[in-house]
């Protein structure tokens, strides 16, 4: 005989929220909002240093800058 | 255990489109935009060329124009949508003679593709044949040409997609409004709130997370247009409406640039991404850290 349905079964073990902290972003964030913004910042400053800086200073500086801002975010953010 | 395998299985078909479909394009659109592309072109093969098509793309004075032309856009668009869904939707909510009717109706210009409205449009804004430059003559002795007028064409896709696009904006504050539970209103009629004190501190702050879904899904939505503004100006007079839409149209088949093409396409991407956030950010995160400390 077929066991009787369970609703409650379904959700019994709820998954916790993933954690989330305040670091030096104005806003309560999680790994992936960290992620987000590191990535977001990187492609700002890339198109930015093209446009105005890349004329005197190469491009290679700024990966490294853009890269260290990304994990920075990630890290402290 | 079981409960991650019903609900996986439960979101496997939209998984399998959203990656068929958005993100397996998506990647391959990242992987054009690093090349010099062109198909049709005397070496149809790709050519990996860094970040020369970013780099063009900052520099590229059209690409820039059509994008704050493209934000002036939006922002105008958007910011009437709301206000005027908002408005509707209130005046559905109350009882009035053929209610139902004008709910229906009002929703019509939903069901009509983009590309057809634009010729509508066109149509009845065509100087010698239209009905709304001979109104406007007849009525206030206003010459409208938008073939001309740099200004009345803006004016008019604006006015274009606000036709066209309130009514959604109409029907999901409207669902909204119709879910807010009576009790917080009587409550605040009690305590002696006027009609302005209401709308502020219950109706607005209960339908907000229905008016920021409309407004990300109005915005991506704005900031993507060509159909449209395509059928009814052609971007032009000059490049007075070339939206960002119908300027990588342009680079991509007239020119056959499929690379730079590529390359705006993702930068369109990142600034819709951006704003969407940042109004998220403004407007939910910022409110949720403050009641939390």
């Amino acid at each position: 005989m077929q066991e009787p349905f369970d609703p409650g079964q379904i959700d019994a073990e709820p998954e916790a929220a993933p954690p989330t902290r305040t670091g030096f972003l104005p806003i309560t964030t999680n790994w992936f909002d960290r992620v987000f913004v590191g990535i977001y910042l990187f492609v700002a400053l890339e198109l930015f240093w093209m446009r105005f800086l890349e004329q005197s200073i190469p491009l290679m500086v700024c990966h490294v800058l853009a890269i260290a801002l990304a994990v920075l975010i990630v890290w402290r953010g | 255990m079981r409960s991650n395998t019903v609900g996986w299985l439960m979101l496997a078909p939209t998984i399998a489109i959203l990656g068929i479909f958005g993100i397996i394009p998506f990647i391959y659109v990242l992987y054009v935009s690093f090349h010099q592309w062109n198909p049709f072109g005397a070496s149809p093969d790709m050519i990996y060329n860094g970040a020369n098509n970013f780099r063009r793309l900052v520099f590229d004075a059209e690409f820039l124009t059509s994008i704050a032309f493209t934000m002036k856009f939006a922002f105008f668009a958007v910011i009437s949508e709301v206000a005027l869904g908002y408005l509707l939707a209130q005046l559905f909510m109350k009882e009035f003679p053929g209610r139902g009717f004008f709910r229906t109706i009002h929703t019509l210009p939903l069901i009509v593709a983009p590309i057809v409205v634009g010729s509508v449009w066109r149509l009845m804004t065509t100087p010698s044949i239209g009905i709304i430059p001979y109104l406007l003559k007849s009525w206030f002795g206003y010459d409208l040409n938008i073939g001309r007028d740099a200004t009345a064409a803006f004016a008019l896709t604006v006015i274009m997609d606000i036709w066209h696009w309130t009514p959604l904006v109409t029907l999901t504050l409207l669902a909204a409004l119709l879910a807010l539970p009576k009790e917080p209103f009587e409550q605040a009629q009690i305590d002696g709130a006027n009609r302005r004190q209401i709308f502020w501190h219950v109706t607005l702050p209960m339908i907000r997370p229905a008016i920021l879904a409309t407004v990300f899904i109005r915005l991506m939505d704005a900031l993507r247009t060509v159909d449209e503004v395509w059928m009814l100006t052609s971007g032009g007079p000059g490049a007075a409406t070339r939206y960002v839409g119908l300027h990588i149209w342009k680079i991509v088949f007239p020119k056959t640039d499929y690379g730079y093409g590529a390359a705006i396409s993702v930068i369109v991407l990142y600034l819709t991404l951006v704003m969407c956030w940042l109004l998220y950010v403004a407007l939910v995160a910022r409110r949720e850290r403050k009641r939390t400390f």
